[in-house]
């Protein structure tokens, strides 16, 4: 069955110019395409291959390429097949199109990225904002977002001293190590090795 | 939305008023709200509001080490953790590319089916309150209890386990655990005849459910939605065999379906699928003694893990359909990107507006009952 599905999708995907197709394992398709050709490919593997059910659609931000990676993952009940599609854009203007004409769950993902990622999906039925309703900081899931500096400086923070912790620090207590710094000592001994 | 900051958007007609389902309200699940447009007890408009438990998982994960999310990820659905922890291990371990032990995998299926049926307990405790049953939620709360117990027992934890780790599990199983977990499936089959008589046969329960929040395959296909709500529209598919993980090629359990698609037919779904769980965790039980080995893979000092540059998609069969994480690594200690799909996020925002659409007010909370939906999932 296996060898089937690759040569249909092969005679299938001639079609589309472009197409990086590579096979991860029996139930794993990886295929990287331009973001020009995505939404025909889309297209073509619901209508014709019966990928009927978007699965999800990530966002992923590669800032030092300047570039936002999204990747569409499609199944197949008849196949039994997991397509993951893989497309890059620039981070700026950041604005894409929607694939809610064909596949009607995109809708919530891509509301989603809006919010997380700020980048904008053309012809979408609802861009409003879901999760962080009164948010009016920069889009927080983009790399270049430091929840620690921005908490700094929107709250302020009290100075939470009790006397039990003021005892507990005088005797020795409170956080022992940090991770980081116990990283950092293993990295060492294990150099000394 | 905090209420100062809530305004009418558009003026409705004098006939209609618009009311905030949630977020505190006993109806609902969780902390999440809807915003109902209504003409008399009619539904005529509505809309999901979520948000309010949106604690920035992915965001958090990114900071850090991969061993230190296997105590964050369980916290994403709290009825139903263990499918969390595990979805995230099984990415991790297939860019890693280990090799998982077996006994770590049939003790992972134990896990996993004990959760799912105390998730569906809490489930049918819920959708029976939601039609002034209370009893049934007593009872379904309580013997979730018993399972808690086998949970605190093998994991060291109630609700979040913490177990599952890249690589195997934590801990292997107490002594004559197998035992106890035995004698719990006995009693939980024992106690579902007294669930028929008082909730799955009630009349009450069979004629308020009927013919609530009807869909048929094709819109819960177009609507992108799996799991048991997908199953009672009649489309047998399931994770668990059609995209098997772990050892669940080897075990023997059927996919029960239902044709209505109502909230009846969900919530008999769930309760047909509790019974194959008990009949895969009697698998389970019976085939672990045979299975020695080590219970995890040789993994590196997890304060100083730098896991190889890749990205996976992982994909399992929660209480409440389709979990999936895509987790992406550039070769450093701590994630690059960590996308967690939950199930609830398709069922619980565009399915639940449109599935209440046209209902009346009484049956709101019916319906979001019997989609399981888990608001944490949506809002992670």
């Amino acid at each position: 069955m296996g060898n089937e599905i690759i040569q249909w999708l092969d005679n299938l995907l001639a079609d589309v110019p472009g197409v990086g197709y590579h096979r991860k394992s029996d139930r794993r398709i990886r295929m990287d395409v331009s973001s020009e050709t995505l939404p025909t490919l889309l297209e073509l593997l619901r209508g014709r291959a019966s990928y009927v059910h978007l699965s999800a659609i990530t966002c992923v931000d590669w800032i030092k390429d300047g570039e936002f990676e999204l990747v569409y993952h499609l199944w197949s009940y008849e196949n039994n097949t997991l397509v993951s599609v893989h497309t890059r854009l620039p981070r700026s203007p950041g604005v894409y199109l929607s694939v809610y004409d064909i596949y009607h769950p995109a809708a919530f993902f891509e509301r989603d990225i809006h919010e997380m990622f700020g980048l904008y999906f053309e012809g979408s039925p609802d861009m409003e904002k879901f999760i962080l309703t009164e948010w009016d900081g920069p889009p927080p899931m983009r790399k270049d977002f430091d929840s620690e500096a921005w908490a700094r400086r929107k709250f302020n923070f009290q100075d939470y001293q009790p006397e039990w912790l003021t005892k507990l620090e005088e005797q020795g207590g409170g956080v022992a190590v940090r991770p980081e710094d116990l990283r950092d000592k293993i990295r060492a001994s294990e150099a000394d090795e | 939305m905090r209420p100062e900051n809530y305004q009418s958007k558009n003026h409705p007609p004098s006939n209609e008023y618009e009311l905030n389902f949630g977020p505190n309200h006993p109806g609902i699940e969780g902390n999440y709200a809807l915003q109902l447009k209504l003409h008399g007890d009619e539904i005529v408009s509505a809309r999901a509001d979520g948000g309010y438990l949106h604690r920035g998982f992915e965001k958090l994960m990114e900071n850090r080490l991969w061993i230190q999310n296997i105590a964050l990820v369980p916290r994403i659905c709290v009825p139903d953790p263990a499918p969390m922890e595990l979805c995230y291990s099984l990415a991790v371990e297939e860019i890693s590319g280990f090799d998982v032990p077996q006994r770590a995998q049939w003790i992972r299926v134990l896990q996993l089916e004990l959760s799912r049926i105390s998730a569906h307990l809490f489930t049918f405790g819920g959708h029976a309150a939601t039609t002034g049953m209370y009893s049934n939620m007593y009872w379904g709360v309580a013997d979730r209890d018993i399972l808690l117990d086998l949970f605190e027992e093998m994991t060291g934890g109630r609700v979040y386990s913490i177990y599952n780790i890249p690589g195997g599990v934590r801990r292997d199983l107490p002594e004559g655990f197998l035992d106890r977990v035995s004698s719990t499936m006995d009693y939980i089959e024992s106690r579902l005849p007294d669930y028929d008589n008082l909730f799955f046969t009630n009349q009450v329960f069979v004629r308020r459910a009927k013919g609530a929040g009807v869909m048929n395959q094709e819109q819960a296909l177009e609507w992108g939605v799996t799991g048991p709500n997908l199953r009672a529209t009649g489309l047998a598919f399931d994770v668990r065999r059609d995209d098997p993980y772990l050892v669940y090629d080897q075990l023997d359990f059927e996919i029960p379906t239902e044709e209505a698609g109502d909230a009846w037919a969900r919530t008999l779904v769930r309760r047909h699928e509790l019974m194959q769980s008990i009949r895969i965790v009697r698998q389970v039980v019976k085939a672990l003694p045979d299975i020695g080995g080590p219970i995890r893979c040789p993994i590196p000092n997890p304060l100083a893990w730098n896991v190889p540059a890749g990205e996976a998609y992982s994909r399992i069969e929660s209480s409440k359909g389709e979990t999936c994480y895509y987790v992406v690594s550039n070769g450093g200690d701590k994630p690059y990107r960590v996308h967690v799909r939950g199930p609830s996020s398709m069922h619980a925002v565009q399915v639940l507006e449109n599935l209440v659409t046209g209902c009346r007010i009484e049956d709101v909370a019916q319906i979001m009952f019997s989609l399981d939906a888990c608001p944490p999932e949506v809002d992670r």
